[in-house]
C-alpha cells in the first residue's frame, strides 16, 4: 500500500473515494483543511450503480468476527454478500515459507502509533485477505475464564461484561469441535468441562520442553496448549479433510496447509457451500443511512472501481481499529461518545535466552506450552492476571525485535544472531484495563486512499506496568532454571482490543449485550472492538464465540419480528 | 559458549532440491541476485551515504560480495510500501531517511569535520556509537528523535538482513525448506536437511 507521499508526487489514485452521504459531505465541507480534497458538487459525479438487489445482510470483514456469523447467517437461509478489504489466496500455491514474502498477510496502510507504549501494527496484530487476521493469528485458543468477565466485581477495577462465561461456553464448545483444536483433556485449570477436545495436542518443541521442565522444578504446572492447528487429519462439513500440523512453525506468517484454523479453511467455505457470496479486494467507504437513520447501504471500492451494495442488516466486522474508523469516517453510531475510546492492547512480555541445546526455534507448534497458575497469582499486586506459554518464533521476526530492544549492530550483532538456533522464548498474554487515555482518533494526515490515519494512543497504565514486572522476574527465574544465559525481555503489547464497547446502556456503550448498536437499529459489530475488558487470554476463539452468538441473538431476534 | 558458525553452501544447495515449494523458492532465489542497483529514490551521494551506514551496521568483511541492504531499502522508499505502522512522533519514512542520513552527516562533520563517507571505518564506528547513545550533535536531531530513528533503521535493516538465504545461512536457518515437514523437534533432534554448527 503506497503511503501518502505517491500521491503528492502526482500520481493517479485510482481509487480515491468521492463522498456519497450528504451529511458525511457537508461535515466534511465544513472543515476548511478537508474542502480541497471533498468534492461538494453532486452532479459532477458519475452514479453509482444501483442494483436493484438488496441482500439481507452485509459483513464487512472475513477474519474471527465476520466468518462465524456469515456461515450461520447463510446456513439459516439469509442472502448474505461479505466485503473483504484484503485479497483472496490460495495458500497451498501462493504461501512462501519466507516472512518478508507473506507481507501481503497483513493490514499494511499505516496506522500512527502515539503514548508513552506505542502499539506495533502489521504483523504485530493485524492481518488483511480473505479470513483476517486468522490467517495470521498464531492458533492460541485458550478460553477465557469466568473471573475475565468480572473484572470489577472482583477488583474493583476495569468493567464488567453484560453477561457471564455460561452464554460463551456453549459456543466454545461447538467452535473446538468444528475447528479441531488440538488439546488437553481434562483442561488442567477448568477440569469440570462438559466436553473435552476433539484432538489430542500437538507435539512439544525445544522451547516447550526446556520451559515444562524448569515449571516443574519450580511447582509451576504447565500443560500442552489448545491450539486451533489439527495434531490429526479433520473432516469438516462444507469443506472436507483438512491435514495434519507437519509443525512448520509458520503460523503467524501463514499456513500453507490447512492445518490451521483459519478462516479461510473453515467457517468461509462452510458459509459459500451455503450460498454466501464472498467478494476481496471491496475496501469499505461509506455506509448510507435512510432519513430514518437506519443503514440502507454500503458504498466500496473494488479494483478501482466504486460500487454500492445495499442491504437490510450491515454486520461490521472491521476489527479494533479499522471499525472505529469507519464509524468515525462515516459519524455513525457516535451518541455514547465511546467510539474509538478504551482501546487496549494485551501485555505480552517476552523473555528469551540461549541454551546449550539446538533448539532450531523455527519448528513445531509455537505456542507448544501453557501454564494459567497465573491466572490469579496469590502474591499480585495488580488486578487480573496473565497466562504463560513457550514460544517459538521465526528469524526475521526475531532478529527484528532484538534489534528494536537490544539497539545491536555491527559485529555483535552478527555474532548474536548465530545463536538463533540456541534461542528460546516464553512469555505471557495479560489482561489490559480500560483507560481512558488509550483511544484511537483520526488523523489530519491523509493515505493513499485520500482517508485520514487512524492515530492510536496506548500508555501501559499502573496494572499493565505491575504485571509485566511480576510476570519478566517469574519468566527469568523460569528461564534460568532452564539453564539459559544471555537473558533478556521484550516489553510487547498484542492485538487489538475495545473501541466499541458492548453494555448494557447506550448511555456508555455502542453495541448492546447482543452485538447491536444502540444507535442504529440494522448495525451490529462484532469483532475485538466490542470487549469491555481485555481478557486475559488470547481473544481469537472469543471473538469467534461472540460472532456466532451474536447471529444467533440476530435471527432469534428476526424470528421474533416475523412471528 | 561462542556463538556456532554454519557450513557454507547449504541454503544455496537447498534452493535448488524438491524439499522447497515452488512459492519459497520463487521469494527467495531473486535476492541473490547480485546485479548492479541504481538507486530510484535517494540521490547518489545520499545513496551512497545510506550503504556505507549500512556496512557499519552489517560489516562483511568476509564476503567478497557483502550482501547488499540499500538497494532494499531505496525500493521500498521508491515505491511508498509500508509496514502498517509508524511512531507518531517520527515523521513520514521517506523524510526520516532524509532527516536520518543528513544527521549523520552532520554528526561526522561536527566529530570529524569530514563527510561520513569519507571517514575511516574506526571514525565512522564512533559517529554511529554516538548516534546510538543518542548523543550525536547536528540540527537534524532537533527535528528527528534520534534513538526512534536508530531502532527503525535497526528493524528494517535486521528484517532486510535476515531475509537473505545467505544471512540465514550464516545462523543455520533452513525453514525455507518446507516440502516435507518436520517430525525431529525436540532438543538436538536434527533432521538430514538441517546443518550442523561447524565444530
Amino acid at each position: 500500500m503506497p503511503d501518502e507521499e505517491v500521491l503528492e508526487e502526482g500520481v493517479l489514485n485510482p481509487i480515491k473515494p468521492e463522498i456519497q452521504d450528504p451529511l458525511l459531505k457537508s461535515l466534511l465541507a465544513e472543515d476548511d483543511s478537508l474542502l480541497a480534497e471533498a468534492p461538494i458538487e453532486l452532479e459532477q459525479q458519475a452514479p453509482l450503480p444501483d442494483p436493484i438487489d438488496e441482500v439481507d445482510c452485509v459483513v464487512i470483514g472475513t477474519g474471527a468476527g465476520g466468518a462465524p456469523l456469515l456461515a450461520r447467517l447463510a446456513m439459516a437461509g439469509l442472502k448474505v454478500v461479505a466485503l473483504e478489504a484484503g485479497p483472496r489466496r490460495d495458500p497451498t500455491k501462493d504461501y512462501a515459507t519466507d516472512e518478508k514474502a507473506q507481507h501481503f498477510l497483513f493490514w499494511n496502510d499505516e496506522r500512527l502509533s502515539a503514548g508513552q507504549t506505542p502499539v506495533a501494527f502489521g504483523n504485530n496484530n493485524s492481518g488483511t485477505g480473505v479470513g483476517g487476521s486468522t490467517l495470521h493469528y498464531t492458533a492460541y485458543t485458550p478460553r477465557a475464564h469466568r473471573g475475565d468477565l468480572s473484572l470489577f466485581t472482583d477488583f474493583g477495577k476495569g468493567v464488567d461484561w453484560p453477561f457471564g462465561i455460561e452464554e460463551l461456553e456453549p459456543y466454545y464448545e461447538e467452535l473446538e469441535h468444528f475447528l479441531g483444536i488440538s488439546g488437553p483433556t481434562p483442561y488442567p485449570w477448568d477440569a469440570k468441562r462438559r466436553k473435552g477436545y476433539p484432538l489430542a495436542p500437538l507435539p512439544l518443541n525445544g522451547a516447550a520442553l526446556l520451559m515444562q521442565k524448569a515449571c516443574a522444578g519450580m511447582g509451576i504446572k504447565t500443560s500442552p496448549a489448545a491450539n486451533a492447528a489439527l495434531s490429526a487429519r479433520y473432516y469438516q462439513e462444507g469443506i472436507g479433510w483438512r491435514e495434519a500440523c507437519t509443525n512448520r512453525g509458520f503460523c503467524q506468517a501463514g499456513c500453507n496447509r490447512g492445518a490451521k484454523a483459519s478462516m479461510d479453511v473453515t467457517f468461509l467455505p462452510l458459509a459459500e457451500a451455503y450460498g454466501a457470496e464472498i467478494r476481496a479486494d471491496a475496501f469499505v467507504t461509506e455506509i448510507e443511512r435512510d432519513a430514518k437513520g437506519r443503514v440502507t447501504a454500503v458504498v466500496y471500492t473494488q479494483h478501482g472501481e466504486q460500487k454500492r451494495q445495499r442491504c437490510r442488516h450491515l454486520f461490521l466486522c472491521a476489527g479494533a481499529v479499522e471499525t472505529p474508523r469507519l464509524l468515525m469516517l462515516n459519524e455513525l453510531a457516535l451518541t455514547s461518545g465511546q467510539v474509538g475510546k478504551n482501546f487496549m492492547a494485551h501485555p505480552g512480555m517476552q523473555v528469551w535466552g540461549t541454551f546449550d541445546e539446538d533448539i532450531r526455534p523455527y519448528k513445531g507448534i509455537p505456542g507448544g506450552l501453557i501454564s494459567e497458575d497465573t491466572h490469579r497469582p496469590s502474591d499480585a499486586d495488580f488486578a487480573g492476571g496473565y497466562l504463560l506459554q513457550s514460544i517459538g518464533v521465526m528469524p526475521v521476526t526475531f532478529a527484528s525485535q532484538m534489534a528494536r530492544k537490544r539497539k545491536l549492530w555491527g559485529q555483535p550483532l552478527r555474532d548474536y544472531m548465530r545463536s538463533y538456533n540456541h534461542t528460546a522464548g516464553i512469555n505471557i498474554l495479560g489482561d489490559c484495563l480500560p483507560h481512558e487515555n488509550n483511544f484511537l482518533e483520526l488523523a489530519t494526515e491523509k493515505d493513499a486512499r485520500g482517508l485520514p490515519k487512524p492515530r492510536v494512543h496506548f500508555t501501559a497504565q499502573e496494572n499493565e506496568q505491575r504485571m509485566n514486572a511480576h510476570a519478566e522476574k517469574l519468566m527469568r527465574q523460569i528461564w534460568e532454571a532452564a539453564g539459559a544465559r544471555d537473558i533478556w525481555a521484550f516489553e510487547r503489547y498484542a492485538h487489538t482490543i475495545g473501541t466499541a464497547r458492548m453494555g448494557l446502556s447506550g448511555d456508555d456503550a455502542v453495541v448492546n449485550p447482543d452485538g447491536r448498536a444502540f444507535d442504529v437499529p440494522n448495525l451490529y459489530i462484532c469483532d475485538n472492538s466490542v470487549f469491555p475488558s481485555a481478557l486475559s487470554v488470547n481473544p481469537a476463539l472469543t471473538i469467534m464465540a461472540l460472532s456466532l452468538r451474536t447471529a444467533d441473538k440476530f435471527l432469534e431476534a428476526q424470528q421474533r419480528l416475523d412471528g | 559458549m561462542a556463538s556456532p558458525h554454519y557450513p557454507e553452501g547449504t541454503v544455496r544447495a537447498l534452493l535448488q532440491t524438491d524439499l522447497v515449494t515452488e512459492a519459497t523458492r520463487a521469494a527467495l532465489l531473486p535476492r541473490l541476485d547480485t546485479s548492479p542497483y541504481t538507486p530510484q529514490f535517494f540521490d547518489g551521494a545520499t545513496y551512497e551515504l545510506l550503504r556505507a551506514v549500512v556496512a557499519r551496521i552489517y560489516p562483511q568483511p568476509e564476503r567478497v560480495e557483502p550482501i547488499e541492504l540499500a538497494p532494499v531499502v531505496d525500493k521500498r522508499l521508491a515505491v511508498g510500501d509500508s509496514d502498517g505502522w509508524r511512531y507518531d512522533a517520527m515523521p513520514p519514512d521517506r523524510e526520516a531517511y532524509r532527516l536520518g542520513l543528513g544527521g549523520i552527516n552532520q554528526a561526522a562533520q561536527a566529530l570529524f569535520q569530514q563527510p561520513f563517507v569519507q571517514l575511516p571505518e574506526s571514525q565512522q564506528d564512533q559517529v554511529m556509537e554516538a548516534v546510538a547513545n543518542g548523543t550525536a550533535p547536528g540540527e537534524n536531531w532537533q527535528q528527528l528523535p534520534i534513538d526512534r530513528f536508530f531502532e527503525e533503521l535497526l528493524a528494517e535493516l535486521a528484517e532486510d538482513y535476515y531475509s537473505h538465504p545467505l544471512a540465514q545461512e550464516e545462523i543455520g536457518y533452513v525453514g525455507m525448506a518446507d516440502v516435507p515437514g518436520w517430525t525431529h523437534i525436540e532438543p538436538n533432534q536434527l533432521e538430514p536437511r538441517e546443518p550442523e554448527a561447524v565444530k
